[in-house]
C-alpha cells in the first residue's frame, strides 16, 4: 500500500481541524488569522491531491485562485488589524466588547 | 476563441467604471464627481442587461443558438435568472451609492476610494449571478465580500467601526475557508467543477459520506454569508458599527449574493442531493426566523433592530428551500419554491433599502439611532415619519405595500407540498410573522404616537434642522415608489420572478 | 503490502518525513504563546505543503506557494506584528481557560474523525497514477486565458481593491491625531 491521495487528504483534514480549533481557542487576532491560513493550506492540499487523482489540471488551477484570494485577504485583514490595534498594545480580541445586545 | 462580448457587456462596463472612478479620483475636482461617474456607470451597465433580456425583439441583437448564453465551458451562463439578479444588484448598488453620498461628504472619510470599493463589490455580485462553476462562484463571492470588510471599517477613528470590521473580517474568512473545504471535497469526489458536471457525476456515482460532508460544509459557508442562525453572531455588531450606508449595502447586496450562491448550488449542482440540503436548510430557516425575531423584540437601537430583522427576513427567504425536505415533491413545486425565493429577494431588496434610507435621514437629523429618541417624529417631521411607517409596514407584510406579496408567495410555496415537515415550517413562519409585526409596529407607534423626548434640540422641532441631502431624497422617493407599486401591482414582480425560473428547470 | 514493503517504497518515507513535521508545526502554530514563533511554525507548515505539492507533481503550484505564501504573506504577518506592537515574548493570557480548550479539543477530534474517516474510506485503495508529462505549467497558462479567464480577471480586481482599500485603512492620517468626535 503506497501513499494514496486518501492519505494526503487525511493530512489535509487534520490541518483543517487544527486550524478550526485555533480559531475557537485563541484570542489573539493575528494567531486567529494564522489558523485561517492553516485551513486554507489544507484546502490547497485537498485540491491538488484530488486533481492528481483525477488527472486534470483543474485541481492545480483552483489552488492558484485560492492562493491569490488568500493573499488579498491577508492584505485586507492586516490593514484592519493595524487600524484596530494601532493604539492598543495588545492584539487580543477580548478588548473589543464595545457592542452588546 | 469566440467570445460573446454582448453577454459580458455588463461586467466589462462595470470594470471600465471602476477604473474611471479611480482616475477621476486623482483629479482636483470635487469628490462627488466620483459618485456621479459611479452612478453613470451603473446605469450604463444596466443597458446591456435589458438588451440581453429582450434580445428577440431587438434588431441588432443576435440570438444565440441555445436558449441561454453559455461561455467558457459552462462556467459562466447568462440566462434570465442571472439577468434578473444582475438588475437587482445594479439597482441596489445605485441606491446604496445615493445613500452614501450625503453621509460620506460630511465627515472625515476617504470618498473616492469608498465608491471604488463599492463598485468593485458590485462587479463581483454581477459576475456571481452568472457563475455556474465552483471556482468562479468562490472568486466572485470573494470580490463581493472583500471590499465590504474594508468598507465596514471606513470610519477609522471610531472604535465601534473598527470592531465591526474586525469581527466581520474574521468570520468572513472563516466562512470562506469552510466553503472552500467543502468545495474541495465535492471536487475530490466528483472530479467536476461546473454545476452541470457535478449534477451528472452525483447522479452517476451515488451517495457517499465524503460528498455529504462536502455539501454540508459548502452550504454552511454560505449560511455565514446570509446570516443564518447559528452563524449570525457577526451581524448585529457589524451592522451597528459600520457606517449605515455600508450596512444597507451589506444587508441587501451581500446577503442576496449569498442567496444566489445557495440557489444555484442547491437547484443545479446538488440537485440530486435534496435529502442533504433540504433538512439542513429547513433547520436554518426555522432557527433564523425564530431567533432573529425573538431577539429583535428586545432591541432599542433601530439599526440593531434592522440587523436582527434582516436575519429573520433571511429566515423567511430560506423557507421555500425547506419545501425540498419532502421526498415526494414534484418538479413543479420545486420551481415554485425557487420562484418564491427569487421574488422575496427582489421585494426584500427594495424594502430594506428604503428602510435604511429612512434611518439614515432620521439619524442625520436626530443624531441618534435609539428608538426612544425617535418618539413623536410625526409632530415635527411628518414626511419622514410617514416614510418610516411605509417601509416598516412593508417589512411586516401589510397589504397593499410590497411585503405582503413576498410573504404570500413564500407561504404558498411550502403549503403546497405534501409533507408534515413542510407544513410545520409554514406554521413556524406564520408565528414568526406575528412576532415580527410586533416590533415593526413598535417603531411605527413610537414615531407617531409617543411624546417627543427632551433630548431633541428645539431647532429640530421647528423644522429648521439639517436638510436631507438631495441624493438621499431621490433614493427615498425611488424606494417608496417601488414599494408602493410592487405592492399594488404584484404581477409585475411575479412576471420577473417567473422568467427567472430557468435555473430550476430540469427536475 | 505488508510493513516491510511499505517501508521500502521511497515515496512513503518521503511522505512521512514531510508530513509529520508539518503536523507538528501546524499544532504548534495554534498552541504556542509566542506570536513570532507562531509565524515561524506557519512557515514550516507551508514549506511542508510546498514539498508535498512537488511530490504530487504540481511544481508550479509548489513554487507559487513558496513565493506568494512564504515570501509575501508571512512577511506581511511579521510586519503586522511589528506595527501592532504585539508583545514579543511569551504571553500566557492569550488562551481561554482549560474547560473551553477541552471542549474545543473534543469538537476538533469529532470533526477530524468524520472528515478523515470519510476521506480514507473513499480513496483508500486508489494509487496515484503516473504523471504522463514532466510539467503542467503550460496547461495552467493556457487554461488561465482560455477557460478560466473570468476568475482570472475577477481575481485581479480583488487584488486591486485589497491594495487600495488596505492602504486607505492602514495609513496614519494626519487628522487622526486630533481625535475629534465622530459624527454618526
Amino acid at each position: 500500500m503506497t501513499v494514496t491521495p486518501g492519505w494526503y487528504m487525511a493530512l489535509a483534514a487534520v490541518l483543517f481541524v487544527i486550524g478550526a480549533t485555533g480559531i475557537l481557542v485563541r484570542r489573539n487576532a493575528l494567531v486567529m488569522f494564522m489558523s485561517i491560513e492553516l485551513m486554507l493550506n489544507a484546502v490547497n492540499l485537498t485540491f491538488v491531491a484530488a486533481g492528481r487523482q483525477i488527472g486534470l489540471i483543474e485541481g492545480q488551477l483552483s489552488v492558484l485562485f485560492v492562493m491569490v484570494v488568500a493573499a488579498a485577504e491577508v492584505t485586507v485583514g492586516l490593514a484592519i488589524i493595524v487600524a484596530v490595534f494601532r493604539r492598543r498594545s495588545t492584539a487580543s480580541v477580548d478588548e473589543l466588547a464595545g457592542m452588546r445586545g | 476563441m469566440n467570445v460573446d462580448y454582448h453577454a459580458l457587456a455588463p461586467e466589462i462596463i462595470l470594470g471600465i467604471t471602476v477604473l474611471a472612478v479611480l482616475v477621476v479620483d486623482l483629479l482636483r475636482i470635487p469628490k462627488y464627481w466620483t459618485a456621479v461617474i459611479g452612478l453613470v456607470g451603473l446605469f450604463a451597465a444596466f443597458v446591456p442587461v435589458l438588451t440581453l433580456g429582450f434580445c428577440e425583439s431587438l434588431d441588432f441583437c443576435t440570438e444565440p443558438e441555445t436558449a441561454q448564453r453559455v461561455l467558457f465551458g459552462g462556467s459562466f451562463v447568462v440566462d434570465t435568472f442571472s439577468l434578473v439578479l444582475k438588475g437587482l444588484f445594479l439597482g441596489a448598488t445605485a441606491v446604496a451609492l445615493l445613500l452614501s453620498v450625503g453621509y460620506i461628504e460630511e465627515d472625515r472619510y476617504w470618498q473616492g476610494e469608498f465608491y471604488f470599493l463599492m463598485l468593485c463589490s458590485a462587479l463581483g455580485a454581477v459576475v456571481l449571478a452568472s457563475s455556474r462553476d465552483l471556482v468562479t462562484l468562490f472568486v466572485a463571492l470573494e470580490l463581493v465580500t472583500g471590499p465590504t470588510f474594508l468598507m465596514a471599517g471606513w470610519r477609522k477613528g471610531d472604535p465601534r467601526s473598527n470592531e465591526a470590521a474586525l469581527k466581520y473580517f474574521i468570520i468572513g474568512v472563516l466562512s470562506a475557508a469552510i466553503l472552500l473545504f467543502g468545495m474541495s471535497l465535492v471536487y475530490g469526489y466528483t472530479g467536476e467543477l461546473t454545476f452541470g458536471g457535478i449534477r451528472a457525476a452525483t447522479a452517476a456515482l451515488g451517495d457517499s459520506a465524503l460528498l455529504t460532508i462536502g455539501v454540508i460544509l459548502t452550504l454552511l459557508g454560505f449560511a455565514f454569508k446570509v446570516s443564518a442562525v447559528p452563524f449570525h453572531f457577526w451581524t448585529p455588531d457589524t451592522y451597528q458599527g459600520a457606517p449605515i450606508p455600508v450596512t444597507a449595502y451589506l444587508s441587501v447586496v451581500s446577503k442576496t449574493a449569498g442567496f444566489v450562491g445557495l440557489l444555484t448550488l442547491s437547484y443545479q449542482a446538488f440537485a440530486e442531493l435534496r435529502d442533504v440540503w433540504g433538512p439542513l436548510l429547513w433547520i436554518l430557516a426555522a432557527l433564523s426566523m425564530t431567533v432573529g425575531n425573538l431577539i429583535a423584540v428586545r432591541q432599542d437601537d433601530i439599526v440593531r433592530l434592522l440587523g436582527y430583522s434582516s436575519i429573520a427576513q433571511g429566515g423567511f427567504i430560506l423557507v421555500p428551500f425547506g419545501a425540498a425536505v419532502a421526498g415526494n415533491v414534484t418538479g413543479d413545486q420545486l420551481e415554485q419554491a425557487f420562484f418564491a425565493t427569487v421574488t422575496y429577494l427582489l421585494i426584500y431588496a427594495v424594502m430594506n433599502m428604503g428602510a435604511f434610507a429612512v434611518v439614515i435621514a432620521g439619524a442625520n437629523r436626530l443624531k441618534s439611532t435609539l428608538i426612544a429618541d425617535w418618539g413623536g417624529l410625526s409632530s415635527y417631521a411628518p414626511g419622514l415619519a410617514g416614510l418610516l411607517a411605509l417601509f416598516f409596514a412593508s417589512l411586516a407584510g401589510i397589504p397593499p405595500i410590497a411585503g405582503w406579496f413576498a410573504k404570500l408567495v413564500m407561504f404558498s410555496s411550502v403549503l403546497g407540498v405534501d409533507s408534515g415537515w413542510a407544513t410545520a415550517l409554514a406554521v413556524i413562519a406564520v408565528l414568526n410573522s406575528v412576532v415580527a409585526f410586533y416590533y415593526y409596529a413598535k417603531v411605527i407607534k413610537s414615531a407617531w404616537f409617543d411624546q417627543v423626548p427632551d433630548t431633541i434640540p428645539a431647532a429640530e422641532l421647528r423644522g429648521m434642522g439639517r436638510a436631507v441631502a438631495p441624493s438621499l431624497q431621490f433614493a427615498l422617493v425611488l424606494t417608496a415608489v417601488g414599494v408602493l407599486v410592487l405592492g399594488i401591482f404584484p404581477n409585475l414582480i411575479a412576471d420577473v420572478g417567473d422568467v427567472a425560473k430557468t435555473v430550476a428547470a430540469g427536475f | 503490502m505488508d510493513v516491510g514493503d511499505w517501508v521500502s517504497t521511497p515515496q512513503n518515507w518521503v511522505f512521512l518525513v514531510i508530513a509529520l513535521p508539518m503536523l507538528f508545526a501546524g499544532f504548534k502554530v495554534v498552541q504556542t504563546s509566542n506570536v513570532v514563533h507562531a509565524v515561524l511554525y506557519l512557515v514550516g507548515t507551508l514549506g511542508g505543503s510546498a514539498a508535498l505539492f512537488i511530490l504530487l507533481g504540481a511544481e508550479f503550484v509548489a513554487w507559487t506557494v513558496v513565493l506568494v505564501y512564504i515570501g509575501a504573506v508571512i512577511v506581511l504577518f511579521l510586519f503586522g506584528i511589528m506595527i501592532t506592537r504585539a508583545p514579543l515574548g511569551f504571553d500566557v493570557t492569550l488562551s481561554h481557560p482549560v474547560r473551553i480548550r477541552v471542549a474545543a479539543a473534543v469538537v476538533a477530534f469529532v470533526l477530524f474523525a468524520l472528515v478523515g474517516g470519510a476521506m480514507l474510506a473513499e480513496f483508500e485503495n486508489q494509487t496515484i497514477p503516473e504523471a504522463a508529462d514532466a510539467t503542467r505549467t503550460v496547461e495552467i497558462g493556457l487554461s488561465i486565458f482560455d477557460r478560466f479567464v473570468i476568475p482570472f480577471e475577477v481575481v485581479s480586481v480583488v487584488l486591486l481593491a485589497a491594495l487600495i482599500g488596505g492602504i486607505v485603512l492602514a495609513r496614519r492620517d494626519p487628522a487622526e491625531e486630533e481625535e475629534a468626535g465622530v459624527v454618526r
